[in-house]
């Protein structure tokens, strides 16, 4: 390894940096140093490549960036969904103390729904198009051995329409009988039948309007109440993001370039990256030349030396081209990934 | 088509047969078997008389010998000669009935596809009547009829009658689904015509299907051919691979144990049809990404 | 000058054979005349089902309206003769919505250029053609030899999506329908293709309909907004205002549930509808009235006229009714001109 992709040894452990600063947060989940590859013939394609994080319960987090960043890699690599040609490299998936690599397959086929849910990108299009919801429904339950009573089976799927927001007989619709809102109201009523603890959702109203889209998020926020359940939200809506999320993680070539509270990034981003992104968002209030960040996405087979932002910041200095930058609290509650900025003590 | 995206240009030409042939192995096994089947009747000749087909050209019931090779059969005929005489009339009907099932096949699979309303309606229909035709029952009964004069190429163009129904129904259900895609709407304001678009558009991304459609074709073609001739409803006097099963069942070869008259047909015909089916199941790879084997 | 494009109370009704007993109107008495003198760039917003679709494979000539006419330079669409028709496809271009189903996989990404040149006629020579295809690709930010000769799998969803704008420009139409052409392209790249798509429409003097459920960049972009409810215009007007000051309940609704980048305007909540309105009967009346808030007696009995509140902007709103309602005819009476004319001297 060059020295580029050494990490400094001040980087690791999360938790307890974090909690050095603010109140001990109850910790649901903990990724660390998370590297996935994709092995193509040409090479690995770095698609994540050391991300570390923690969720705590009730807690919503999300992730924004390009397409390519590794957002969605990493959902899927916490569902340990990663098929050949990629593979998890290296890293923990703590969950609730228990570390998720460890586990046999059996095991962890628990935890999917069990304990982590997702709710995929265009999933309402995955929805078995001859299967009634409650079906699908059912088929989850058995599946992870849970067997009720019939008597009680139409109640508690009546309950899980409730919570969603769809009625009681609509679990009896098929999916092509009910419009986008509903079938991903549906998924959710899928994703949470088992009360996971955390919940995934990535790009969850990509294909809906925008009235709808503020509806399913609504209803989402409340089941995660009802649920006592932590979210991470995946997406490239940066407006969707403010108005969704307490923490917001953005990523860049498969690193976090930055995390920090949501009102704290929209209002002083800290990350180049960062400030580019929010500085090019389009608005309502004003006509105005909508610049787009410079160059080029780095090729994840081939990342830039250094600072994997290096070769498209503004504010580059010498030490950014030969030093990949931790990401590290620099500012109360703030983890950022950069060399402008000194390391809080 | 190619799956991985590449900037550079494709490399030399010469190095993608093998590599071709690892990633459908299928078509290749097919291919090869029909290639040596046709190469079997071309150089054959040059080392087997024709004269060796004709009745008494030797002694009747031989065992293979090195002489003949596969032996005789009671009229005194050479069975290697057979073979490689008789063999690429049976081939003949297969191309025949495969070329002429794919030119109607396709030109009512498209019309009736593209154009749709009334075409569709008048071309699907005749399709579907057709094809609950009986079909063995129908070429029994024009058989009969033309007894007397019929020859491979006559054979071939009854057996053709009913070898453009199943083309027809493929292709045109695969233009309906691709009648509606981006390109083809875009062509639309790009100016083309509707021929234009058929031509331009539609048929390079139909070239599987038309293959397909062509070997399925030409199975049916023979085999239909097969069964009338082993019926005694072929041309009786040339040495088809029908028509020998036909004489050699006249002639109870088999209780004779004559086995070197009626096995060497059905092998060559086991081989056609394994050679077709590969050809078949190898063409839907190509048509169909996702079952191709992953290299 | 005969309109360029226009359509004159077009309907569009599906369903209602002889097996289907429901109808859905998915276009409801819509008019307009399109010009391209000075270019003009519309926005016409609006959630599935709103008619927004139905509305461009109307005016492209792929659908035929239930009531009404299509108009190219005075002549219906239907009655076109070929080489009318000829003219019309090479006036009015169209860029789609999916970039990766509008290439064929069969041939490179050339062939798309290749194809409108050849067709209408517009290149002298081989040369001449690669020189137009040349100068196209550079003007929508692409390097042609990093692009001709490629086949479409081999160009990100960015990357064909600007071919698809090289080659609308090319023809040198009057009129570009794009339908949400950056939904499909990632979010990074869609402010960039639609700035060039607005630069290089007034330029080259082409006007533009941008059909898109994404009010902030129809703002962004466009002169004149209209948004559709259910097949009938709710609102229409200047942009600016449109978005920032809405007066159709829908508009409000829209403009509120847009997730905004800033912590502090928060997205608002759908307001229930009024005791009257939740008591409507869609078929009848305001289309809006079963969710509006506001919805009066006289929503319930008749579909609101367009009510002109100002110079640039209507409303098809009840709560409007003192304002005059707008003379029979197209709805572009209230639209603006764009204030700066762009388009290069003619030479």
């Amino acid at each position: 390894m060059t020295d580029a992709e050494t990490r400094p040894a001040t980087s690791a452990p999360w938790n307890s940096r974090e909690s050095a600063t603010s109140a001990p947060r109850d910790t649901v989940l903990d990724v660390r140093d998370l590297h996935v590859y994709y092995h193509t013939s040409r090479g690995p394609a770095k698609a994540v490549n050391g991300v570390s994080f923690t969720l705590a319960r009730g807690e919503v987090l999300g992730l924004v960036g390009e397409s390519g960043s590794g957002k969605s890699t990493i959902a899927l690599s916490l569902l340990r969904l990663i098929k050949p040609p990629g593979r998890i490299e290296r890293g923990q998936l703590f969950l609730d103390g228990r570390d998720l690599m460890t586990l046999s397959e059996e095991a962890m086929r628990r935890v999917r729904l069990g304990e982590i849910a997702m709710v995929a990108q265009g999933a309402m299009n995955s929805l078995n198009p001859v299967m009634r919801i409650r079906d699908q429904i059912i088929d989850a339950w058995v599946d992870h051995g849970i067997s009720t009573h019939r008597s009680e089976i139409d109640d508690r799927i009546a309950e899980l329409m409730r919570r969603v927001g769809l009625r009681p007989e609509d679990a009896h619709s098929f999916p092509h009988e009910l419009s986008g809102g509903m079938k991903q109201r549906a998924v959710i009523a899928i994703a949470i039948s088992l009360r996971p603890k955390v919940i995934i959702a990535d790009e969850p109203t990509s294909a809906l309007d925008v009235v709808v889209q503020r509806q399913i998020m609504e209803t989402l926020s409340r089941v995660k109440e009802e649920l006592g359940a932590a979210v991470i939200l995946i997406g490239h809506d940066m407006g969707l993001m403010a108005q969704s999320v307490d923490r917001l993680g953005v990523m860049y070539a498969g690193e976090l370039a930055e995390l920090s509270p949501m009102r704290d990034i929209f209002k002083d981003p800290m990350h180049p990256y960062s400030r580019l992104l929010i500085a090019s968002l389009p608005s309502l209030e004003r006509k105005g030349s909508r610049r787009g960040i410079p160059g080029l996405p780095p090729s994840l087979l081939d990342p830039p030396a250094g600072c994997p932002f290096h070769p498209r910041c503004p504010s580059v200095m010498d030490r950014c081209r030969v030093q990949r930058p931790p990401l590290e609290l620099k500012r109360e509650d703030r983890l950022v990934a950069c060399h402008l900025f000194e390391e809080r003590p | 088509m190619v799956a991985v995206a590449s900037r550079r240009p494709s490399r030399a030409s010469i190095g993608r047969v093998p590599r071709a042939i690892r990633a459908y192995p299928m078509l290749a096994t097919g291919l090869a078997l029909i290639l040596a089947i046709v190469l079997m009747s071309v150089i054959g000749p040059y080392f087997v008389e024709r004269d060796g087909v004709n009745v008494g050209y030797a002694l009747p019931d031989q065992r293979p010998s090195r002489e003949y090779l596969l032996g005789t059969d009671t009229v005194g005929r050479q069975m290697l000669a057979i073979i490689i005489y008789g063999t690429p009339l049976t081939l003949k009907v297969g191309l025949i009935a495969g070329a002429i099932g794919l030119a109607i096949g396709m030109v009512f699979g498209l019309v009736s596809g593209y154009y749709g309303g009334i075409w569709d309606h008048v071309l699907r229909g005749a399709a579907d009547a057709f094809l609950t035709v009986p079909g063995l029952l129908v070429l029994v009964v024009i058989a009969t009829t033309l007894r007397g004069g019929i020859s491979v190429t006559t054979q071939a163009l009854v057996v053709s009658a009913l070898a453009w129904m199943y083309p027809t129904r493929t292709i045109r259900s695969q233009v309906l689904s691709m009648r509606e895609r981006g390109y083809v709407r875009l062509g639309r304001f790009s100016g083309m015509n509707g021929f234009e678009i058929i031509v331009k558009e539609l048929i390079p991304n139909l070239l599987p299907y038309l293959a397909a459609s062509f070997v399925g074709a030409v199975s049916a073609g023979i085999l239909a051919s097969i069964g009338l001739e082993a019926l005694g409803l072929g041309p009786q006097n040339e040495p088809t691979l029908g028509m020998t099963i036909y004489w050699s069942m006249y002639y109870t070869s088999m209780l004779r144990n004559l086995w070197w008259w009626w096995v060497p047909p059905i092998i060559i015909i086991v081989i056609i049809f394994t050679g077709l089916f590969l050809i078949s199941a190898g063409l839907d790879q190509v048509a169909n990404p996702r079952l191709r084997r992953q290299t | 000058m005969t309109t360029l494009l226009e359509a004159r109370r077009v309907s569009k009704i599906f369903g209602g054979g002889l097996f289907e007993k429901e109808t859905t109107v998915a276009l409801d008495d819509f008019s307009i005349r399109i010009d391209n003198d000075p270019p003009v760039i519309t926005a016409v917003v609006g959630e599935s089902g709103s008619g927004k679709t139905t509305l461009a494979r109307v005016l492209l000539g792929e659908t035929e309206p239930t009531q009404g006419e299509v108009r190219y330079l005075g002549k219906d669409l239907r009655s076109l003769s070929r080489d009318e028709r000829q003219s019309f496809r090479r006036d009015v271009q169209v860029i789609f919505q999916d970039p990766y189903e509008v290439y064929n996989p069969f041939y490179r990404i050339d062939h798309v250029l290749t194809t409108p040149l050849t067709k209408f006629g517009l290149a002298k020579s081989r040369g001449h053609a690669r020189e137009l295809m040349t100068e196209a690709l550079q003007a929508v930010g692409l390097r042609p030899e990093e692009t001709l000769g490629r086949y479409p799998h081999q160009l990100s969803g960015g990357q064909r999506q600007r071919v698809m704008v090289a080659r609308a420009l090319l023809v040198r139409p009057r009129l570009i329908i794009a339908d949400e052409p950056v939904s499909m392209v990632d979010a990074s790249l869609r402010a960039t293709i639609l700035d060039s798509l607005q630069s290089l429409t007034r330029e080259f003097g082409v006007s533009l309909i941008y059909i898109t459920h994404d009010l902030i960049t129809a703002f962004q972009i466009s002169d004149n907004i209209i948004v559709l409810y259910r097949g009938s215009v709710a609102e229409a007007g200047r942009a600016e205002p449109v978005v920032q000051q809405p007066e159709h309940p829908y508009s409000r609704l829209l403009v509120g549930s847009i997730p905004q980048p800033d912590p502090d305007r928060v997205w608002s909540a759908e307001q229930p509808a009024s005791a009257v309105g939740r008591g409507a009967n869609p078929a009848v009346g305001c289309k809006f009235a079963p969710r509006c808030p506001f919805a009066m007696e006289m929503c319930l009995e008749n579909h609101p006229p367009l009510f002109q509140t100002d110079d640039h902007r209507v409303a098809a709103c009840y709560l409007y009714r003192d304002a005059p309602t707008l003379p029979e005819g197209p709805i572009d009476q209230v639209f603006v001109k764009p204030a700066i004319d762009l388009r290069a001297p003619a030479d």
